[in-house]
Parts: structure tokens; C-alpha cells; sequence
């Protein structure tokens, strides 16, 4: 019997093609690294777009440094101050990251319980209703009541009841959408439900659970801004607070400049991560 | 593996080969009885009859009168017209559905019995492999879900068995289609099933691959001697691998006639080219023919 080849996968018993190929190889990964970063740098026209906007808007108006900082202005005071902004940045990067992770844990652990159980769900499910349904803004103060105003736990909570929702959603829809003839298989196979969740549901939902983290990952960084801006002690929300109060124009539009990309860059990441995975389990 | 002496199939329609001597030639039952003579070791439904609630107080006659015995170590294929409820069958035989009325019995226990002591091996027409699972791991699933600790030597036996050396680590979607369904019969027999059932395998690979999985999976029965039922609308597969070719007709299903394939094995080119075979071929289509008319 012929032994069909699997694509992408090296012939064992193929010979190398020595430097040459070596040499091919070198280049070819080069070549595919810049198509990627050139594509990627391609996708972020809205951005120029929004830097040309900006500089338009002040001009245009002819606004002074006293009303708004020109894009170069404030880009300047991020390359002429970049300690003023590292530890802040940091911050917001771990909180955003951070809470991600954790409202992605828990809207899973919650779909999970939904999934399980339908009296779970009738509990659950509600619940997690009416935590999207209320504006975070509005949530806010009953969050800073119970962890304490000023407190960099409740800018972490905010970002975990913002994130949680997707994921709930969307792990939920990968639970409920397991392939017939895999539930087929596993009831063959005398699984029980436990078996049918670890061996089949959580990771047929991966990929759902994935686009959750991507969706959400800009969402993780406006939400812990927002709630540093009201009530953190630090971060970048802070900082724009911080310049805004003192007029410091070219700190706080840097301050949001930063934001954008420490917005668009975990955005990257977690798209990267998506695919990644995706790839793996399907 | 010892036979039963004794193997009949019948239905309530009044077809006279399905209750003929010849079908039960070369078998020590009359020819006015339908079923087996006692015993645990065999898989039968007896009166079997399946109902589906489609909506609005409507039902569907899916199967009437399904009486069918497969003996220990028995092949026996299941063909008909589609929507004739081949694979209603196969799913009531491996707990997947609950009959209307009447019973099926797997070796004196009821499916879900079987499949609790993982004695059930099932490939359907999709593979289920688990995308994320190379060979080996779809292969070694049963022994995870059962809870024993796996046998690497049976994983290797039998991916040499379905011609995959060298693919153990492979991901299902680096496989061809022939392969991956290979993967799935490869599965369904590693637990050493006292029953397997294969629900049109290879029902979405071209001519080619299909002929040459017919006798591979013909070698691997040769080999395991397993009690298996084999859903299809493919009449030259089912004369290739099976002992008796069950032929049903819809709606709603019921099985028409019950033909003895007394051919010798191994079945290749060298007896599907012959004049029996043929008439079989022809005998049977015309059947289908019928049975798809009737339908």
C-alpha cells in the first residue's frame, strides 16, 4: 500500500538539500516574516488615519498647545520622557492582562456550570445577564464600596466583570455546539459526562474561547483606564487624570497615545495567540 | 471463533425469500423458524419498532417489525434505499437511540450495558477523530475513557494493522480521507469489542479509495473475527465483507429479504469478477430498485 504524504510534515527518509536548501529556507522564512509584519503594519491604517485627523483637528481650528497637543508634541514627550511613562504603562499592561485572564477563567468556569446543569443555568445565567447588562460605569461605585476607593482591586475587578461576559458566551456556544457524532462516540465509548467535557467539550470550545480572548483583550485595556481614571492610584488612566488636572496637554495626549498602542498591541498578541492555538486543536 | 448454528433474520412483510429454506441453507434451523435458538452469545432485535416525534403531534413510522440475529463472530451488512432506517438500527444496537417497542439485546445485556463494560467498537461515515489527537492518542481513546492504562503495544499492532506506520504522530487533518477513517476502524477495534458496527465508513471517499478500504477492512475482520454489523447502500460492499446481506426497504423500514453470502474469502478481484457474484450484485440491485420504488 502507497503511503500518502502528509503535507507540511518532512519525508523521514528524505535527504537534505545541504546549504542550498538550507540557504532557501533562511530566506524563505525571512521573506514570509516580512509579508507578515508588512501585512500587519498594512492593518494598521486607521490609526495614521486617526494621528492625521488629530493634527487636522488642531490645526484646522487653530487650536494652541494650551487646548490640545499636536500628535508630534506629544510623541516627543513620550521619546523625551519615557521613564514617566514605563512604570504606569507596566501597570495598565498587567492589570488589563491580568484581569483578562481572570474574567476569561471565570466566564469559562460559569459556561461550564451552565453547560453542566440546568438548575446551574437558571442561576448563572441571569447573573451573568445582568453583570453585562448594567454599564460598568455604573457598577463602579458599589465595586470601590466594597473594595475600597482608591484600591487597585477594584480596578482589577472592573476589568474581570468586563471581561468575563465573552467568554461566557462564546465557551458556552462552543459547549453546547459539540459535534453529534463526537457525543455519538463518547456515549459509545460508555463516557460519561465528565469524560465528554475534559476529553471533548473544553477543547472543542478552544477556538471559541479564543475569539472571546480576542475581542475582549481591547476592551481588557479601555476598562482598566477607565477605572484608573476614576478611581486608580496608577496607571495610564491615572496619568491622563494626573496630566489633565495640571494641563500637562502634551502628557496626557501621550498618556492616550500610549494607551492606543498598548491597546492595539494586546489586541496583536491575543489574535496571535488565537490563531496559534486554533490551528492546534482543529 | 465458534459460530451459532443457527442464523435467521426475518420481518413481518411477506416477501417469501426472507422466510425460505434458502435462506437458511447450510444452517441447521427450519425453514418456518425465524429466529435463533436460545443463546446469550448473539445480538438480536426482536419486534423492534421505532417511532420519531416530528412535531405538532406528528410521528414517523421509522421501523416496523425488525427481527434480525447476528451470530458470534458474524458479518452481516445492513443495505436499503436512504431514509429506509439502516442507521436507526445501528444506533438503537449501540444504545444511541431507545426503541418505540420490542428489544434488542447484545449478548443478554442491553446496549447501554455494552457500552458501560466498553465492549461497543463504532466507526460512523464521519470519522469523529479528535482534530487536536494525533493517530496514536484517537487510536488510544478507549483505554482513556475506560480508565485503563494504555495498551502501546495494540495501538502500534493495529495502526500496522490499518497501514499507518509512520503516521503515530500525525494530526487528523494532516491524514487523507481514507486514512482518517483507517484511524477511526483502528479505534473502534482496539478494545477488542464484542461488537463492532460501522455505520457507512467509507461512504464519502471516491471509488478508488473505497474499493481498496473494502479489502483492507476485509483483512482486518479475517484477522480479528469480530461480530459486526456494517450499514451501507453500497451492494458490492456488502457482498465483499459480509456473511449475510440484510436488504431493507423504507417506509416504513423493514427488512425484505435476507441473503446468505456463500462466496469464499478472501473476496478480490478474483471472485468479484465472477458470474455469481454478478448475479448477486444483480439480484440484490434490483431489490434496492424495488425497495427504493416502494418507498
Amino acid at each position: 500500500m502507497s503511503a500518502p504524504t502528509i503535507p507540511g510534515t518532512p519525508a523521514p527518509h528524505t535527504a537534505t538539500g545541504g546549504s542550498r536548501t538550507h540557504a532557501g529556507t533562511t530566506s524563505g522564512r525571512v521573506r514570509s516574516t516580512l509579508i507578515w509584519v508588512g501585512t500587519n503594519v498594512l492593518h494598521l491604517w486607521p490609526l495614521a488615519l486617526v494621528v492625521l485627523v488629530w493634527d487636522l483637528w488642531i490645526v484646522l481650528n487653530n487650536y494652541t498647545a494650551l487646548v490640545a497637543a499636536r500628535p508630534w508634541d506629544a510623541f516627543a514627550d513620550i521619546l523625551t520622557h519615557p521613564g514617566e511613562y514605563l512604570y504606569d504603562t507596566w501597570f495598565t499592561m498587567m492589570m488589563s492582562v491580568g484581569g483578562l485572564l481572570l474574567g476569561t477563567v471565570v466566564g469559562s468556569l460559569c459556561a461550564i456550570l451552565v453547560w453542566w446543569s440546568a438548575a446551574l443555568s437558571g442561576i448563572v445565567t441571569p447573573a451573568a445577564l445582568i453583570m453585562r447588562s448594567v454599564p460598568i460605569s455604573a457598577l463602579i461605585p458599589i465595586i470601590a464600596r466594597i473594595f475600597g476607593y482608591e484600591s487597585d482591586s477594584t480596578v482589577f475587578v472592573c476589568i474581570v466583570i468586563i471581561c468575563f461576559f465573552p467568554s461566557f458566551v462564546f465557551v458556552l456556544s462552543g459547549l453546547v455546539s459539540i459535534p453529534a457524532a463526537g457525543r455519538d462516540l463518547f456515549t459509545v465509548l460508555g463516557a460519561g459526562k465528565a469524560q465528554v467535557l475534559m476529553r471533548l467539550g473544553l477543547l472543542h470550545s478552544v477556538p471559541n474561547l479564543m475569539i472571546s480572548v480576542r475581542i475582549t483583550a481591547p476592551i481588557a485595556v479601555m476598562a482598566a483606564i477607565l477605572a484608573e481614571y476614576l478611581i486608580g492610584n496608577h496607571g495610564l488612566g491615572e496619568m491622563f487624570s494626573y496630566a489633565r488636572s495640571y494641563q500637562q496637554w502634551d502628557r496626557a495626549w501621550g498618556t492616550a497615545v500610549i494607551a492606543t498602542v498598548l491597546s492595539v498591541a494586546i489586541f496583536l498578541s491575543a489574535r496571535w495567540c488565537e490563531r496559534k492555538v486554533t490551528d492546534r486543536v482543529t | 471463533m465458534g459460530l451459532s448454528p443457527v442464523i435467521s433474520a426475518s420481518s413481518s412483510t411477506s416477501a417469501p425469500d426472507t422466510r425460505g429454506a434458502d435462506l437458511h441453507a447450510g444452517y441447521s434451523g427450519s425453514s418456518d423458524s425465524h429466529r435463533l435458538d436460545p443463546s446469550p452469545l448473539r445480538v438480536s432485535l426482536t419486534d423492534v419498532q421505532k417511532t420519531f416525534d416530528v412535531g405538532r403531534g406528528r410521528t414517523v413510522q421509522a421501523l416496523v417489525d425488525i427481527d434480525l440475529d447476528i451470530a458470534e463472530g458474524e458479518f452481516v451488512a445492513l443495505i436499503g434505499p436512504s431514509g429506509c432506517g439502516k442507521s436507526t438500527v445501528l444506533r438503537l444496537l449501540a444504545g444511541l437511540d431507545t426503541t418505540s417497542s420490542g428489544e434488542v439485546e447484545l449478548f443478554g445485556s442491553p446496549p447501554e450495558e455494552l457500552s458501560r463494560q466498553h465492549r461497543l467498537g463504532v466507526a460512523f461515515q464521519e470519522h469523529a477523530l479528535l482534530p487536536w489527537a494525533s493517530v496514536s492518542s484517537n487510536i488510544s481513546l478507549p483505554y482513556k475513557v475506560a480508565g485503563r492504562s494504555v495498551d502501546k503495544n495494540r495501538v502500534a499492532e493495529l495502526i500496522k494493522l490499518v497501514g499507518l506506520t509512520g503516521f503515530e504522530k500525525a494530526l487528523p487533518k494532516q491524514l487523507s480521507g481514507g486514512m482518517r477513517q483507517r484511524v477511526a476502524i483502528a479505534r473502534a477495534l482496539v478494545l477488542n469489542p464484542s461488537l463492532l458496527l460501522l455505520d457507512e465508513p467509507f461512504g464519502a471517499l471516491d471509488a478508488v479509495t473505497r474499493r481498496r478500504m473494502n479489502s483492507e477492512l476485509a483483512r482486518i475482520w479475517s484477522e480479528e473475527r469480530l461480530t459486526t454489523l456494517l450499514v451501507t447502500h453500497d451492494v458490492d460492499e456488502a457482498l465483499i465483507l459480509a456473511d449475510r446481506v440484510v436488504v431493507m426497504s423504507g417506509r416504513p423500514g423493514k427488512i425484505h429479504h435476507v441473503e446468505k453470502v456463500d462466496l469464499p474469502r478472501p473476496r478480490d478481484t478474483s471472485v468479484t469478477r465472477t458470474p455469481a457474484f454478478h448475479e448477486l450484485v444483480d439480484k440484490l440491485t434490483g431489490m434496492l430498485d424495488g425497495a427504493g420504488e416502494d418507498s
